[in-house]
């Protein structure tokens, strides 16, 4: 087991209207546990903000895989051993997503890059030689590409960063969402029984099938204030009698001899009322928290969250709930057109009409507070052109200063008229997973799994 | 399977409700008060009320086309001249998200009379009124002209209607319970309290786990829930509820997003027992709110399941709405509609003083106001060109 270290700072966060986001500094500077492998030479792990430890190369950028995917009319992505990244850019869509054929002529043709200028292979030196299940693959081109469990790797001209995942991420969801590129990333070293998922609030521990695990804080190493009562409520989490402690993992004998895992010193429980997978009811009751791995930085300070007909959402300071803007384009490559940095066609088509003037009104960006800093990699302030939703340079006139997550601008809708509103959560293509407006659930009561 | 209530079990509702209070014999079948004077029922099935015949008497010029029938009219492929993408899809997107009340460039078919189920909600017999399957006549449904020829919204498998009917029982979100309190007899009574709110639980099911059973426990949602809670009064007579309009805002997502219907003026029509009611929620369905719905959990590719169209429905919608009134435009912002509705008798825990509490603080949700900045019908015309519209469509847009 090994644990990069990180850095974290705290941000006072204020509770305006709803619910206070987090107390400022109640988060530990723990970062998630991974089982090491063998690497290429000066390859190494990086522990990102939102997907936790993920390999990287020897300039420490994230290595992504580009996963054979099917579509609603094809399939796409990378098989075994082999790249389907070219270095020409696309000019038609593929089709591949219904009800729309292909053969449609792209937008903005002529400032498309190419598959491998947003993703550069990620070229293995002449004497670079396989170890574990690191790879080398004789590309078309002649090159030599690196290769992770069959999977050709490539790095992102995202990041810039050593720990930056922002060409991709673990976090989107399945369903129709474009063939989008995953870190790679080592094991998460759990006990059998457990798994790790990346959420919103951090990298969630729950068992094996699904249901979040909690801590009680009037547990200590060695005596658990959860009663016979209390255990009816939230169920230990048994360890097998082969179990054996090692790094952050302990075991625990309860009174009755029941041996418990344990994560850094607390005794570990779900919750017997959780009625579906990451559910986070347990804690509601007061002294219990579910347990990450590692977590987030909280969101900015002038943000609160705001209760919803389906949970919780992240909402800006009057309330209003915050939405991210995700786009797949229907091409081969299947590029992302999310990042300022792409094609703005797509998010003025869905916001405006195609008109920027309607996109503004109709969601306008979340501007930041004067004097509001980053928190942290995921939140950041960011320039913005109104008028052309790239990103402004050197305080341009006009330019708004706005948050981002991941570097992709949020937005308020301004069709929501009450706290708790949600009313363009999903508004796009295939419930917004492949292009549209997602709602900042920090706690989804009825649909997330 | 479909389960929805049918036109033809919406005939019977007179005979059902007799039937079903003799067939159980106890309680409201003689007449006795149930327990505590309160019953609860959860709703398992919702279907939007149309008159779908086999041999489809309402569409005699047949059904609509949808989004991908629509794309090879609109832009057909012809070799040698090259379609944008801008022109073409993003184009029909724009026009499904931004829709306007231009003249559709396509023809949309109307649900023909003279039979549809529904209530009359207005008190008049008028010429775009229906004849109930009952006979009974004065019935408000513009909603059946707007769907009745869409296959994904017709009897009895329309691929919308059949999810949307199964999400009802499946998702918790859905969970709408209405609650008679003050309840004499459930063959009759002049007064009873009807709440409808929603409930937090699984409903009971069978072991096939699609049967709904009776005698399920039921929490009342106060956390995320308090903008569902209607009160209303009502009325037993013959064993059927009929209850006071009462603005209603109700959850119904399909494809797990949270999404909600407002129903103007909703009153139930429900034929009771002690097991089990049926009938009718009938209102004036806000044509914002339900189009936000479809375009969040039905979105072109979905709409393609059945050959229905979003910009075609919102012209038509906008077209046939028939109350509400915007204070500023004069154009109506709801129309007229029906929802086929089953339940299944469930016991709601007491509420604790919180839930007392909560219940009292709640404040009704809202309808949808529809894009706060809209695309100008004009801009929309220079695109597809008004010459291109129906003689029907064009006639309408008096009503905007």
């Amino acid at each position: 087991m090994r644990s990069a270290p990180r850095s974290r700072h705290c941000v006072a966060l204020i509770a305006l209207a709803g619910a206070c986001l987090s107390a400022a500094g109640a988060r530990a500077a723990e970062t998630e546990p991974y089982i090491p492998e063998p690497l290429p030479p000066g390859f190494r792990v990086e522990v990102s903000e939102l997907d936790g430890p993920v390999f990287a190369d020897r300039e420490g950028r994230t290595l992504y895989r580009w996963p054979f995917r099917t579509m609603r009319n094809g399939v796409t992505g990378d098989g075994k051993g082999e790249s389907n990244c070219p270095d020409t850019p696309s000019t038609e869509s593929a089709g591949l997503m219904s009800p729309y054929p292909g053969g449609l002529l792209l937008p903005d043709r002529d400032q498309r890059p190419s598959c491998q200028q947003l993703w550069p292979p990620a070229i293995a030196r002449r004497n670079d030689q396989p170890v574990g299940k690191w790879t080398v693959v004789e590309r078309r081109d002649g090159r030599r590409q690196w290769a992770y469990d069959g999977s050709v790797l490539y790095t992102s001209v995202r990041d810039r960063r050593p720990g930056d995942v922002l060409g991709g991420d673990s976090y989107r969801e399945d369903g129709d969402a474009p063939a989008v590129r995953d870190p790679i990333q080592p094991r998460p070293d759990v006990p059998p029984g457990l798994a790790v998922s990346t959420t919103f609030r951090g990298r969630l521990l729950h068992t094996a099938r699904g249901f979040s695990v909690y801590a009680f804080d009037g547990d200590t190493r060695t005596h658990s204030g959860c009663d016979a009562a209390c255990e009816q409520q939230f169920v230990p989490i048994q360890a097998p009698a082969a179990a054996r402690a090692h790094g952050e993992w302990g075991l625990f004998t309860r009174a009755s001899g029941e041996r418990q895992w344990t994560f850094r010193g607390r005794p570990l429980y779900v919750h017997a009322g959780d009625s579906r997978v990451r559910s986070l009811a347990g804690s509601d009751v007061p002294g219990w928290r579910t347990v990450y791995t590692q977590e987030t930085l909280p969101p900015p300070a002038e943000f609160t969250v705001q209760d919803s007909s389906a949970g919780q959402v992240l909402a800006d300071a009057r309330g209003r709930t915050i939405y991210s803007y995700t786009c797949g384009d229907d091409a081969p490559d299947q590029l992302s057109c999310e990042h300022p940095a792409d094609t703005q066609v797509y998010r003025l088509a869905m916001c405006g009409g195609g008109s920027a003037e309607r996109c503004a009104r109709n969601f306008p960006y979340v501007e930041a507070a004067q004097g509001a800093r980053d928190s942290g990699r995921l939140w950041r302030v960011v320039e913005i052109d109104p008028g052309t939703g790239h990103l402004a340079t050197g305080g341009a006139p006009g330019a708004l200063r706005v948050w981002a997550y991941r570097e992709r601008p949020v937005y308020t809708f301004a069709g929501d008229r009450q706290p708790g509103e949600v009313n363009a959560d999903g508004l796009g293509e295939f419930l917004a997973d492949r292009e549209g407006f997602r709602a900042f659930w920090w706690r989804d009561e009825f649909f997330r799994e | 399977m479909n389960s929805s209530v049918s036109d033809a079990t919406i005939n019977r509702l007179a005979v059902l409700a007799t039937g079903l209070l003799l067939a159980t014999g106890a309680g409201a079948a003689d007449g006795a008060a149930p327990e505590g004077r309160s019953i609860a029922y959860v709703v398992t099935n919702l279907s939007w009320a149309l008159h779908s015949t086999p041999e489809m008497a309402e569409c005699p010029q047949g059904l609509n086309d949808g989004v991908r029938e629509q794309f090879k009219l609109l832009f057909p492929e012809v070799p040698g001249r090259p379609r944008e993408f801008v022109d073409t899809q993003l184009r029909r997107q724009v026009e499904s998200y931004h829709p306007t009340t231009a003249p559709d460039a396509l023809p949309f078919l109307e649900g023909q009379g003279p039979v549809a189920p529904g209530l009359d909600l207005d008190g008049v017999v008028g010429p775009e009124d229906f004849t109930g399957p009952d006979g009974s006549r004065g019935i408000d449904n513009q909603m059946h002209r707007v769907l009745g020829c869409i296959a994904n919204y017709r009897a009895p498998d329309g691929p919308i209607r059949f999810f949307e009917d199964e999400m009802v029982l499946r998702e918790n979100y859905n969970r709408i319970i209405v609650q008679l309190a003050g309840v004499d007899s459930l063959a009759s009574d002049p007064a009873v309290d009807v709440m409808i709110f929603r409930g937090l639980d699984p409903v009971l099911v069978d072991a096939g786990g699609l049967k709904a059973l009776p005698g399920g426990t039921q929490r009342i949602d106060t956390r995320w829930g308090t903008r569902y809670i209607r009160r209303t009064q009502g009325r037993i007579e013959n064993g059927v509820l009929s209850t006071e309009p009462v603005d209603l805002l109700y959850p119904w997502d399909a494809f797990y997003m949270p999404t909600d219907h407002y129903m103007w003026g909703a009153r139930l029509h429900l034929a009771l027992t002690p097991d089990a009611a049926e009938g009718l929620i009938a209102g004036y369905t806000d044509v914002e709110t339900w189009y936000l719905h479809m375009q969040r959990n039905w979105s072109a590719h979905y709409q393609s399941y059945g050959k229905s169209s979003g910009p075609s429905i919102y012209k038509a919608m906008r077209r046939l709405a028939d109350a509400v009134p915007d204070p500023e435009t004069g154009a109506n912002r709801a129309i007229s509609s029906a929802l086929a509705a089953k339940f299944t008798e469930v016991r709601v825990l007491p509420f604790s003083e919180a839930e007392l509490a909560a219940i009292a603080a709640a404040k009704p949700g809202n309808p949808y106001g529809g894009m706060p900045a809209r695309r100008p019908v004009e801009e929309e015309l220079a695109e597809t060109g008004a010459g291109a519209a129906p003689a029907s469509a064009v006639a309408a847009q008096g009503n905007h």
